[in-house]
């Protein structure tokens, strides 16, 4: 009995080290994960604050001309933030990029238009450019600021606008019937309700989800999207790397691609 | 509606009592569905290493295995049941580049591909996603070469032809969007007697973009608006977005919005594929090929769904 009992002890000594040491190489091993994700993001950090200081040279010479049209997302809660707003549009200025179209869902930065426009000295909005924004003199930035209003709402107006018209006409028979026609009619019809702005080259969203939070669905067929996080922790050096990936990355397009205009391309 | 006994009750198995996984996606009333992964034994039946999904009823502990979910991939660990998206969709990307890195034509590089799309389809179906939509051929495709064109027209054929039955038997709902005007007659043939044999009793939806394109999409809802309209079933003064949502060809499932949106290859845009359906969609972009993205990769895409935050602004 004694051997006995000795022996189921024993037993359940060995399952207890057992356990007690699997549940230290689970946390081994979650520390080496944790380890590595925090080396990675230092690593960006790192990268970051070289880029701005010119410590990597193949970010020093930027080829802007690619890059005809820049979109910027940001979430309605960080676009408060217009002191941050307005260095980004320095940053973005400092390099080159002179055509920026600024969305937020709500239409927040739509409101702080007159602060950004007073800030930046040498900023106009779209609505005075009369000439094609991706083909100016690059002498001063062009902002076109864009909400959730402008996207599907905007779509449904021009539709709406079409309707109208050719109801006035009694043509709605042709727009039904050339459905290939209605695509035009529709581009124009957007550019009435106001949306003037072309297909932008390039998207960054700066927010804490990778979702382009309903910019103008018309507008982004070919968009490049690429997540560039919070705007509280926005830095030159990251916004640098992505407009360097842009410029550099060979895009795979399946068609050449046209001008950044909203276009009935793509026949 | 009940499994099929297997000649040995499992009783008297290796499989005695059942962990509790989920309950959140049981397809039968009054049973509670388990994942089991177990090797098991029978004088007349071996299968080893086979998953297999037994359901035990909650009213006297009888257990069932269900003939219908063998081979389900178990849930990997790191994913959460209760988190992943109902809707995913898929820009399977690549193929063309993959065949051109092995050595290969272009046609191996969809060949091969297919084999991942057979693979992603499993593991949503196994993994509790009820709609998968893959962008398989999108209008600009039709500027390819007439030769490559005929040929992924012709496997997509082949492909819906050999998993019909399967699909009708496994509950997965086919679904085709695109403007198929210009598809060949047999292919448009096949897709019509797909829908129709697989939309009953629906478990899990497929849905294939072929010659899709999103602008294409909103255009062909406007149209549709506008025959309303014409029609006297709608006034003009009622069109807003939610009208035109309505008609756009993604009604076709109860979610048509996508939570998740992968992309293979790594490029970084949508490329003309659900526009106006993605305004709250995650993005993950893998830099795999498609015919290279498999499992791990898809558990990444998940775990990176799983693990933001996500916001609708109060749209959704």
């Amino acid at each position: 009995m004694n051997f006995r009992d000795g022996a189921h002890n024993l037993y359940h000594i060995i399952v207890a080290i057992g356990y007690l040491g699997l549940q230290l190489l689970w946390y081994f091993l979650q520390i080496i994960v944790s380890a590595w994700y925090y080396i990675l993001i230092a690593g960006n950090i790192f990268e970051s604050y070289f880029i701005s200081y010119g410590v990597l040279k193949k970010y020093k010479s930027l080829h802007i001309g690619k890059l005809q049209y820049l979109a910027i997302v940001i979430e309605s809660e960080d676009a408060h933030q217009t002191s941050k707003v307005v260095k980004l549009l320095q940053w973005l200025d400092s390099v080159g990029v002179k055509n920026v179209c600024l969305y937020d869902m709500n239409g927040v930065l739509k409101k702080s238009k007159e602060t950004i426009f007073q800030t930046l000295k040498n900023a106009k909005s779209i609505e005075e450019v009369n000439e094609d924004v991706t083909h100016h003199a690059p002498d001063h930035m062009t902002l076109e600021f864009v909400s959730y209003v402008d996207g599907k709402e905007a779509v449904a107006k021009a539709a709406n606008l079409i309707f109208v018209k050719n109801f006035k006409q009694h043509n709605i028979g042709g727009v039904l019937d050339h459905q290939i026609s209605l695509e035009p009619h529709l581009n124009q019809a957007l550019q009435i309700v106001g949306c003037k702005g072309p297909e932008p080259d390039l998207l960054l969203v700066y927010g804490p989800v990778r979702s382009h939070l309903g910019f103008p669905a018309w507008r982004i067929r070919y968009t490049e999207i690429v997540h560039m996080g919070s705007l509280n922790f926005m830095r030159y050096g990251s916004l640098i790397k992505a407009i360097y990936n842009f410029t550099k990355v060979r895009h795979n397009y399946d068609f050449p691609k046209a001008s950044s205009q909203p276009s009935t391309r793509n026949k | 509606m009940f499994s099929l006994r297997l000649p040995i009750p499992l009783e008297k198995t290796l499989i005695t009592s059942l962990p509790k996984t989920s309950t959140t996606y049981s397809a039968y009333s009054g049973m509670t569905r388990f994942q089991v992964c177990h090797r098991y034994l029978s004088n007349s039946i071996t299968k080893r290493g086979t998953s297999v999904v037994a359901f035990q009823d909650e009213a006297d502990g009888e257990i069932f295995v269900d003939e219908d979910f063998l081979e389900v991939d178990p849930l990997p660990v790191e994913l959460q049941p209760e988190l992943m998206p109902k809707h995913v969709a898929v820009i399977m990307d690549g193929n063309g580049r993959w065949a051109k890195m092995k050595g290969l034509p272009t046609s191996a590089g969809h060949v091969a591909g297919t084999q991942s799309f057979k693979w992603i389809v499993k593991l949503c179906y196994s993994w509790g996603i009820k709609v998968l939509t893959v962008f398989a051929f999108s209008m600009d495709n039709w500027i390819r070469p007439k030769v490559e064109t005929e040929f992924l027209l012709n496997l997509f054929e082949r492909s819906i032809l050999s998993q019909v039955e399967e699909c009708k038997r496994k509950g997965i709902q086919i679904s085709v969007i695109g403007d198929t005007s210009k598809l060949p007659k047999s292919l448009k043939s096949m897709i019509a007697n797909a829908e129709e044999t697989t939309k009953e009793n629906p478990k899990f939806q497929l849905i294939l973009a072929v010659s899709y394109s999103g602008k294409y999409d909103v255009v062909q809802a406007c149209k549709s608006v506008a025959k309303k309209v014409q029609d006297g079933l709608l006034h003009l003064e009622e069109i807003n977005e939610n009208i035109i949502e309505k008609e756009l060809e993604t009604n076709c499932t109860e979610f048509p919005y996508p939570d998740l949106l992968i992309r293979t290859s790594g490029e970084l845009r949508v490329s003309n594929f659900l526009l106006w359906q993605l305004a709250y969609t995650e993005f993950f972009f893998n830099k795999k090929l498609w015919p290279d993205f498999g499992k791990d990769e898809f558990v990444e895409a998940l775990s990176s769904f799983q693990n933001r935050q996500r916001r609708y602004g109060g749209r959704h």
